[in-house]
């Protein structure tokens, strides 16, 4: 129990509010695509599954097409390479080029391709510059549409990572000031009065979502400001201080990977090879793999684990690029282990809640739907008490719109997804326009008709669109579930069954609320009357 | 007394004659305004440029540990407790005047020392 003085609780209520009113509906928006992002891989894999399954994240056979890859690229452009497997198991390779725009920022040009593990066929390449290679990325879209709306709202950078490092600072004042304010948290925890429609009973509901959440919710709010300021704000001012502004020297430095320059050709070693060694010597998969100067002397592999069974962090491995020798082990950041390295290294499990597979990615999830929940309540009930007052209306109309509108506007953009992948038209302006089309029509469409009815109806077709998602895959030449159990691969009938759960959960709430007596209803007011 | 200064706010001409009591309620208003905008700024815009003063100046002193980036990285890191710190404090402090001082007081100490490190180079 926190005892503070009245005038300190007045204030932090006051902080905990209106940091919620000015950025508390962008602090959902992060939120519920968080909540979505948590199994970008799953929903990768469901959205476009390979007929067979992949047993290996870097299948056998791998350098045939890696090398066939390097010599069909501009040598320009190998000046840096990686290697990942991403949605059903293809490796996502690229080749690519640092440079700068023509008002001098940083960009890259290069080229993409998927492999397939099962036929090591090359295929969908895409070149140009960041931006073109990401539109050209078919099977990943959906997944990434989520998460860039995550990460920076799909506003360009810096400016979205630094809104949404805001936003993180926003969430955690607002978890901060609730766990001051609250002098009673542990009874807090478990008070929930219940009375229909009542207040109180929402207020309740805020506390004991909030206060269950609170710790979480802090995790979640330092680990994401860290990962939107380090890049955008952090880098540049520390490379500003210690080395004059350059900011590939600091990013050098943090790496722990001193360059060489040897720029004599040089055939490059076998990629399996060291990825074989390098999987004997962590005992675990590997996650990523980069190579600098491919086909040159001073090239250099490194090459990325995952965390072995029960760890957090995994290590990482260098390789000399002509010979494939193994050169030495180091951390993620740094050449050996310190502090900060692993600190930094604590952060992306804690984010993402994948370091226990399904599980903890399952518990992640759900808190972050509670998170979720304790935003939207809490907006709820601050334009509830305000009812009265015209001037907080459209906050309600907004938090009406956006509360419900944001899901159904996600589930629009999947819906499109698949329409425009098999239209063969560009993905990403069809997701992104039918986005903002949705989101548009829920705001306005909740001012202009009673609120109740504009939530109720948009609840109804979130859950008619969770019921229809799974049915258009399949009619967009998705494979079927006997297909999937077939080949073992039951995150698509997992997925699929999650859609069509949620959405008869969505469709009963809806029926519910629709018959349910309001507290404005006409019956109140005749007893009020009688 | 009542009737005095309810006359005194009412009559702009009177009120720019006559000076306003330290307690009455137009003056409790004003002040009032006044520190909320002030507590605004603290909390705002300062302590954002306090906060990465700080950042910068961990850069200077804090040790660089084995791997020779602790120094770079952990104010990276602490980024968001360092600010939520400050905000925090910039908040609830009692005394306004205090809390300028104190932030200003940390805000110059790290600039001293960003200051001493370009010109020593």
């Amino acid at each position: 129990m926190i005892r503070l003085p009245q005038r300190e609780t007045k204030s932090l209520l006051a902080i905990h509010g209106w940091s919620a009113v000015f950025l508390g509906l962008l602090l959902y928006v992060v939120i519920v695509t968080g909540v979505a992002s948590v199994f970008a891989d799953e929903i990768g894999d469901w959205a476009s599954p390979l007929p067979t399954a992949t047993t290996q994240r870097f299948p056998a056979g791998l350098d045939q097409p890696l090398q066939q890859f390097a010599a069909s690229v501009d040598p320009e452009l190998r000046e840096s390479f990686f290697a990942f497997p991403r949605a059903g198991g293809r490796i996502l390779a690229q080749f690519h080029r640092d440079e700068k725009d023509a008002k001098g920022r940083p960009t890259e040009r290069g080229v993409t391709v998927d492999i397939d593990p099962h036929t090591l066929q090359i295929e969908n390449r895409r070149a140009g510059d960041a931006e073109q290679m990401d539109a050209g990325d078919r099977s990943n879209r959906l997944a990434d549409f989520f998460v860039n709306l995550h990460v920076h709202l799909h506003v360009p950078n810096p400016w979205g990572l630094l809104l949404t490092g805001v936003l993180g600072l926003a969430m955690m004042v607002a978890a901060v000031s609730g766990f001051l304010m609250h002098r009673h948290l542990l009874r807090e925890l478990f008070t929930l009065r219940r009375r229909r429609g009542d207040l109180l009973s929402k207020r309740d509901a805020h506390a004991v979502a909030g206060s269950w959440n609170l710790l979480f919710s802090f995790l979640l709010a330092f680990t994401g400001s860290f990962f939107s300021f380090a890049t955008s704000f952090g880098v540049p001012v520390m490379a500003m201080v210690a080395f004059n502004g350059d900011q590939a020297k600091a990013f050098e430095t943090f790496i722990g990977n001193p360059p060489v320059n040897d720029p004599r050709p040089a055939p490059m070693a076998s990629i399996e090879a060291m990825l074989a060694d390098a999987t004997h010597r962590a005992g675990a998969d590997t996650f990523f793999i980069s190579v600098e100067h491919w086909g040159r002397a001073d090239a250099r592999a490194t090459i990325s684990m995952l965390p072995p069974e029960g760890e957090l962090a995994g290590t990482t491995y260098v390789y000399d690029g002509p010979s494939g020798a193994f050169q030495y082990e180091k951390p993620a950041l740094g050449r050996v282990p310190s502090l900060g390295g692993s600190l930094f290294s604590l952060m992306a499990p804690l984010h993402f809640g994948n370091f226990a597979g399904v599980l903890s990615k399952a518990v992640w999830f759900a808190l972050g739907f509670a998170a979720a929940y304790v935003a939207l309540s809490g907006l709820r009930l601050w334009t509830q008490r305000r009812a009265a007052e015209r001037a907080w209306r459209p906050l309600a109309y907004a938090v009406t719109g956006f509360g419900y509108g944001l899901p159904l506007s996600l589930l629009v953009a999947s819906v499109v997804f698949f329409v425009a992948r098999s239209a063969d038209i560009d993905v990403n302006t069809a997701m992104m326009r039918s986005f903002l089309a949705t989101l548009t029509l829920s705001v306005f469409g909740s001012a202009l008709v009673d609120n109740a009815r504009a939530a109720r109806t948009m609840l109804a077709l979130t859950g008619a669109l969770l019921l229809a998602l799974p049915v258009l895959r399949l009619a967009c030449g998705g494979p079927t579930w006997a297909e999937m159990f077939a080949t073992a691969q039951l995150v698509v009938p997992a997925i699929d069954t999650a859609l069509t759960l949620s959405g008869l959960i969505c469709l009963t709430f809806a029926w519910r609320a629709a018959r349910v007596p309001r507290a404005d209803a006409p019956v109140q007011l005749k007893e009020v009357r009688g | 007394m009542q009737a005095d200064s309810a006359r005194t706010v009412r009559s702009p001409r009177v009120q720019r004659v006559t000076p306003v009591s330290a307690d009455s309620p137009i003056n409790a208003v004003d002040h009032s305004r006044r520190t909320f905008w002030l507590r605004l700024l603290l909390a705002g815009p300062v302590v954002l440029a306090c906060a990465t003063l700080v950042m910068a100046g961990g850069a200077i002193w804090l040790p660089k540990g084995a791997a020779q980036i602790d120094n770079l990285l952990l104010p990276i890191l602490l980024f968001p407790a360092i600010w939520a710190s400050l905000f925090f404090y910039a908040c609830l402090a009692p005394k306004l005047g205090r809390a300028y001082g104190v932030t200003a007081i940390v805000a110059l100490l790290q600039l001293a020392m960003i200051g001493v490190h370009f010109f020593s180079r």
